[in-house]
């Protein structure tokens, strides 16, 4: 059994803006290599917020996030920007890319970044957006391509430098079926492929009951998990969903 | 080096922006070189004007006596020093002149023409006459061009020059033109006439020398001090209090240096904040992708310090400009107050690498708080941000 990439102990974030927010409650999760998870929820139930987390974009008020092995807590801000750009990539909601820089541009950055030389760089973003059809449009800026056609760029650039961990906040939110179909089984293929672990926000029950395991998340606690089992899904022991009619 | 890639990029897409950061860089770089081109032309014009209508080095009585009385024997003395080229005794003083019903206070110096000239450069700022016609007309006097026009003297007329009970009728066989406040009062006589008229045997009040090479006037100045009870003094010790008027005054545009500095600094400070805040969702991006807080501020520096030498340059050529164009169309002002007629404007090199490493350091410096504002964005609320 492949080990756990992500371990959360007792996460919580409480935002004090004002009134005293409690995002996240005592989340205790851990997540294996490879394994391709959704976590679903209201709006405002915390998803994001703990995407932030495991994403290190954000830092807890308290509890404990485990990326490899290290101790994200007692990293330093350089550090962890480090982790960012080596072990994780993200796809925002809205692509998110850079508007003045073309498809290929963008998809370099990351490997720049990285420390990559612009030659290294150009190859290696070439050969992505390729394996995202995209080949022919390389030099086009964003506002000259679809919106599926960003969403693949965005992709592209998030598997840059091969991060262990992909992490997507509502990444078909914006596209049609046929899209962000095609968007999930890109993903689905580098999931077998190379055992990369995605986790991914979702309000399409249909792509999170694609997926290998489904986490939900009410006021900032995890209520819910559900795993598959052959063609169907178990549900953990404790799934408490009480608080909004049962509904995933 | 990613973060140059970006700021470039930035850059090339919004040349709006770029081109308002830049004037107002260049703008202030330009009138910061024509300020201390024209503080620079002000002063060489100042200290060759006084270098010009004085001696170089003026050898005066010993403390007790008013007169040097042996002239001809500190003359040759001062021959003796292979830097003095020309040396004259002259006899200083006031007088009134009456020409008519006018009358006007004059600056008298009674010298001979034959040492005088090589001195004085006399003959060279004559616009009538011939200075030398002194050597032989005993009763002549040649006088400043704007002396003449307020009593309405005109060549050949006779005026009278009047000191204490002492009256004498010269007659104008010259005008001079030297440029500075002294054509309102001077009025070159022979010597003999003007020790006439001041009342004195064969006396001098003071000897002038001229040196080939100015620099050398304190060192002849101090050696005769020590070797003679004479007093000599450069040019330099005469005009000390011009020099440090210039020096006090530069002090003055240095605070207007500086003034225009900080403007320059907050309008591009201004600009690099707007980007900031225009790119808040790009930095957050960044962020996400790996970016470090030091490659955002390095972005954000870049971006603001690529423009600086354009800015130097743009400001030069502007200063350049400028400097033709204030020489191209002489700038009259007043020599009572200025000492010197017109404005010159000297672009010195100096003044072009001021010029760059103004524009480099303004860029800098007004580049640091926002570049460190937008590394201390936070990322989750930067790519929410709209």
């Amino acid at each position: 059994m492949s080990e756990d990439i992500i371990i959360l102990k007792e996460l919580t974030k409480i935002y004090k803006d004002g009134v005293e927010v409690k995002a996240l409650d005592r989340v205790t999760l851990s997540i294996k290599a490879g394994e391709f998870v959704a976590i679903v929820g209201p709006s405002g139930s915390g998803k994001s917020t703990l995407l932030n987390m495991i994403g290190l974009l954000d830092t807890p008020t308290s509890g404990q996030i485990f990326l490899k092995g290290i101790d994200v807590s007692k990293t330093s801000a350089s550090q962890r920007a480090h982790l960012r750009n080596k072990e994780l990539g993200f796809v925002f909601q809205y692509h998110h890319l850079i508007p003045e820089f073309s498809a290929l541009e963008n998809v370099m950055i990351p490997l720049l970044i990285a420390g990559k030389s612009k030659q290294e760089a150009r190859e290696r973003a070439t050969q992505l957006l390729d394996s995202v059809d995209l080949g022919d449009r390389l030099n086009n800026r964003p506002n000259q391509l679809s919106g599926g056609q960003n969403q693949r760029v965005a992709v592209a650039r998030a598997l840059a430098n091969n991060p262990s961990i992909v992490i997507g906040d509502e990444l078909t939110g914006n596209l049609d079926t046929k899209t962000s179909n095609l968007i999930y089984e890109l993903l689905r293929e580098l999931n077998r492929k190379i055992n990369q672990t995605f986790i991914l926000v979702t309000h399409d029950m249909g792509l999170a009951e694609r997926t290998d395991r489904i986490l939900r998340i009410v006021d900032g606690r995890l209520v819910c998990e559900l795993r598959r089992e052959g063609d169907g899904f178990v549900t953990s022991e404790v799934c408490d969903l009480g608080e909004d009619g049962g509904k995933i | 080096m990613f973060e140059l890639a970006v700021a470039r990029k930035h850059i090339s897409s919004d040349p709006r922006m770029v081109l308002f950061a830049l004037l107002s860089v260049s703008l202030s770089i330009g009138v910061i070189v024509i300020m201390m081109g024209m503080m620079e032309g002000y002063r060489g014009d100042i200290i060759k004007s006084t270098v010009e209508n004085n001696p170089h080095l003026t050898v005066e009585p010993k403390e007790d006596e008013d007169y040097i009385s042996l002239y001809r024997t500190l003359s040759g003395r001062l021959y003796s020093y292979p830097q003095v080229e020309a040396v004259s005794p002259r006899l200083l003083g006031k007088a009134g002149a009456k020409y008519k019903d006018k009358v006007r206070g004059v600056s008298i110096i009674g010298a001979d023409p034959l040492s005088e000239d090589p001195l004085m450069r006399v003959q060279q700022d004559m616009t009538w006459g011939n200075y030398y016609d002194l050597v032989y007309k005993r009763r002549g006097a040649v006088v400043g061009t704007k002396l003449a026009e307020e009593l309405k003297l005109r060549p050949g007329d006779q005026f009278s020059l009047v000191r204490q009970n002492q009256s004498m009728k010269v007659k104008v066989v010259g005008l001079i033109q030297t440029g500075t406040g002294s054509d309102q009062t001077l009025v070159y006589l022979p010597l003999k006439t003007a020790q006439e008229l001041m009342n004195r045997s064969d006396v001098v009040s003071e000897i002038g020398a001229r040196l080939s090479d100015i620099n050398s006037a304190p060192a002849v100045a101090k050696d005769i001090n020590s070797r003679t009870r004479y007093q000599a003094q450069s040019w330099e010790d005469q005009n000390r209090d011009i020099l440090q008027v210039l020096d006090t005054q530069k002090t003055v545009m240095i605070l207007f240096y500086f003034l225009i500095f900080i403007i320059a600094g907050l309008g591009v400070a201004n600009t690099m904040i707007m980007t900031v805040t225009r790119r808040t969702r790009e930095i957050g991006i960044l962020m996400a992708m790996g970016a470090r807080r030091l490659s955002i501020v390095k972005i954000f520096l870049a971006e603001s310090i690529i423009l600086a030498p354009p800015a130097a340059v743009l400001g030069c050529c502007l200063a350049y400009v400028t400097a033709k164009l204030i020489e191209a169309y002489p700038l009259e002002v007043s020599s009572d107050i200025y000492i010197v007629s017109r404005m010159t404007v000297l672009l010195t090199r100096e003044s072009f690498i001021y010029a760059v490493l103004f524009s480099l350091s303004i860029n800098f410096l007004a580049g640091l708080y926002p570049a460190y504002r937008a590394s201390r964005l936070d990322p989750v609320e930067a790519i929410a941000s709209e």
